[in-house]
């Protein structure tokens, strides 16, 4: 009986053993990816090729899901260990310095036909060197939102526009006549913000004119940098020195504190990221917010925010001296350099960058950039024009976000602006601050 | 008789042999990793040939106003939850334990709190202290009370009832194991002699409970002095750095900046401090056990 028994336990050890082994010999694709609507459209994709190309080819592609809380250092952990649990991974603009070492250029598996396809900013924005180190799957960049049901009114109500230049004239010294926000500067979002807040304006239908994001993240700064930017200002001067402590970075911060200091956005902003913004913004009860491109599919979306559903605008991010400017960032996939499945990951990759694949993405909750699949999809995803406008017109990349030394500066800028936004040092000590930690973080 | 003797200590020593190989591999290795690169110039690309160079990131930690920022604020922490956690688990203890010696199901109730992930308590109350849809601020509405429970004014008050309220069951559990400890005949010895309630308590009860109380004391406090998760989880460690204790320092140090070198200083000067302390506490406690 034990005999029998022992047989059964070895031949089923033994089946097992055998179908790993066959997994490991066919050679199948793992894809280090973070989970949200990005790997759920992801997966539409990989089912389309282990369905088509790599059931030809003998292989198959699988995501391993790492949490999105501390992603990237997660990843950046495992790629300087030289895993090889992986062969491709998510990379990004701001990471891409950070993960460079770690990766074999991919841009042997897209042709140059293909690269013609997307936007040139994208490709460029996971380019090192001259050497692409990931192919774009995902355009990120941000809009101005606003309530079309309160902007409407106003640019066509006397008393509205009556109290609006009052305001303006009183909180920020001059009179203002409403215009459309596609041609806002950030002087009239400002007004606009201030003239929907219920403590200014009493006949204001909405608590808050705007939401802002002043959590102590990375991706506020990004969102702070537009108006940096269009300022005319930068993280660094051509030469490569910091240049944060200057005059286009203290308006910069100063449009930020008027809105903070008039109680323009919520009092929680000080806490907020992109949920938060997108639940105060969704409540019914802000009429304007700066916010990434992704949100638009769930502000607008009648099951999850019905009092915003139908009347969500959006246009580009207010101008400046340098008109309007968006950050811009790029998601991707990059080949691990220690993968022992090149030839099969480089196979994926290939056809990831073309345009049905793509598609596939887009269908699915993905934004690529490509400008034709976008465009093609404009009419289900309104949205989608005005992200292929701005990646062609209106995007950056600001000087160092690409570099090896692009998280400590965010970082560093994170912690500073948030210690700003809540009065907890001057503005001029905290940008003197971060110019002194950009300094050291620059130092060779 | 000493061949008796040599023969036990072999024995101990082949005992505690499987625990000490896996301690030297799994604790050893990495200490020993960590000397080096808190005296070597080090970068994840590097991992595997770091470059001594001194003691210098020791000193630039020493330097460092953050460092010791994280420090203060580790220390605030650690003592406030400390003195709230031990107090209020006492009294929880004290006053419920007639309950719970009844219906000893509902202290699985009370234990919940402890059965969440610190990380996810942290994504809870960022959900319950949302402006439009928390509970906490609505409750709050109705009182009239709006405080902003996220601003540099009461961050620090919320982050730390965060973690009382999810680890205040420990020291309820270890003081009610206690209380249930104490012979019935000592407290009715009590009573015979005319003792009140609050003369059982202060004369008979708590002098029994106090090394409980110390041990509560001291887990609590090294827990909470190397907080992490919760807040890096609800604020990023600010507003600004309000609420970077030590941890987020290192981390934040590790990752962010990629300073590997004094972030693994920073974490070393913490362990001989730590070191330092606890040698003291176990000199005076085995000094107080002898006599």
């Amino acid at each position: 009986m034990s005999v029998r028994l022992a047989a059964r336990g070895l031949a089923f050890a033994a089946a097992a053993c055998l179908t790993l082994a066959a997994g490991r010999a066919r050679a199948d694709v793992t894809l280090l990816f973070w989970p949200g609507p990005e790997s759920q459209a992801m997966q539409k994709v990989i089912d389309a090729f282990n369905a088509g190309p790599g059931k030809t080819d003998g292989f198959a592609v699988k995501q391993l899901l790492f949490s999105r809380t501390g992603y990237f250092d997660k990843e950046l952990a495992d790629l300087a260990a030289g895993s090889k649990d992986f062969d491709l991974a998510l990379v990004t603009t701001y990471t891409l310095g950070r993960y460079v070492p770690f990766l074999s250029p991919v841009g042997d598996y897209v042709s140059a036909a293909a690269q013609q396809a997307y936007a040139p900013a994208a490709l460029d924005s996971l380019k090192s060197d001259g050497a692409l180190y990931g192919v774009p799957t995902d355009i990120s960049v941000h809009f101005l939102y606003y309530r079309t049901d309160l902007i409407d009114r106003l640019l066509k109500d006397a008393a509205w526009q009556k109290e609006y230049a009052a305001i303006a004239k009183a909180r920020l010294g001059e009179t203002m006549t409403p215009k459309p926000p596609a041609d806002w500067h950030w002087d009239d979002y400002v007004a606009t913000s201030l003239f929907f807040t219920k403590s200014l304006n009493q006949a204001s239908p909405v608590r808050y004119g705007t939401v802002l994001q002043l959590k102590n993240l990375i991706f506020n700064v990004m969102l702070w940098d537009d108006t940096l930017v269009a300022d005319g200002g930068n993280w660094l001067t051509a030469a490569g020195k910091p240049e944060i402590d200057s005059a286009p970075t203290m308006k910069a911060v100063r449009t930020y504190l008027t809105i903070i200091q008039d109680h323009a956005t919520p009092p929680g902003s000080i806490d907020y990221e992109f949920p938060e913004a997108n639940q105060a913004f969704g409540s019914g009860q802000v009429a304007t917010m700066l916010q990434w491109n992704a949100a638009y599919a769930i502000v607008n979306d009648p099951k999850q925010m019905p009092m915003t559903a139908g009347h969500v605008g959006i246009a580009p991010m207010p101008a400046g001296p340098a008109g309007h400017k968006t950050h811009l960032h790029s998601l991707g996939i990059g080949l691990n350099k220690a993968s022992s499945h090149k030839q099969q990951a480089g196979m994926f990759l290939t056809y990831l960058a073309t345009e049905p694949a793509m598609e596939i993405y887009a269908k699915a909750g993905g934004t690529p950039p490509m400008p034709a699949v976008l465009q093609g999809m404009a009419a289900t995803h309104p949205d989608f024009a005005l992200v292929a406008k701005e990646a062609a017109q209106d995007g950056y990349v600001i000087r160092g976000g690409t570099a090896s030394t692009a998280m400590a500066i965010y970082t560093l800028l994170a912690e500073k602006l948030s210690a700003i936004w809540s009065g907890q040092v001057f503005p001029a000590d905290g940008l003197k601050s971060v110019q002194q930690g950009m300094a050291s973080v620059l130092k060779p | 008789m000493p061949a008796p003797r040599v023969i036990r200590r072999r024995e101990g020593w082949l005992l505690i042999a499987p625990l000490a190989a896996f301690l030297v591999l799994w604790l050893g290795f990495p200490f020993l990793t960590d000397v080096v690169y808190s005296v070597s110039q080090v970068g994840f690309t590097t991992l595997r040939q770091p470059r001594l160079s001194g003691f210098g990131h020791y000193a630039a930690v020493l330097r460092d106003a953050a460092f010791w920022h994280a420090m203060g604020f580790s220390f605030r922490y650690a003592a406030v939850e400390t003195v709230v956690q031990v107090a209020a688990g006492l009294a929880l203890a004290v006053a419920l334990a007639p309950i719970l010696s009844r219906h000893r199901f509902l202290l699985a109730f009370i234990l919940l709190p402890l059965m969440i992930a610190p990380a996810l308590n942290g994504l809870m109350y960022r959900l319950m202290l949302n402006d439009f849809v928390g509970i906490i601020p609505a409750y709050l509405g109705m009182l009239s009370l709006s405080p902003d429970l996220l601003s540099t004014g009461w961050v620090f008050v919320t982050v730390a009832a965060i973690d009382a309220v999810q680890n205040t069951p420990f020291t309820l559990l270890l003081v009610l194991a206690a209380l249930q400890a104490i012979p019935g005949e000592l407290r009715d010895a009590a009573r015979v002699d005319g003792a009140s309630a609050w003369q059982e308590f202060r004369r008979v009860v708590l002098p029994l409970l106090l090394p409980v109380l110390g041990i509560a004391g001291l887990v609590r406090f090294i827990d909470s002095f190397r907080v992490f998760d919760h807040i890096y989880v609800l604020t990023g460690g600010g507003p600004g750095n309000e609420t970077t204790g030590i941890s987020i320092y290192i981390y934040k140090a590790f990752f962010q900046q990629q300073q590997l070198g004094l972030a693994v200083a920073a974490s070393m000067i913490l362990l001989l401090l730590s070191l330092a302390a606890l040698s003291l506490l176990m000199h005076r406690s085995l000094r107080g056990a002898v006599a």
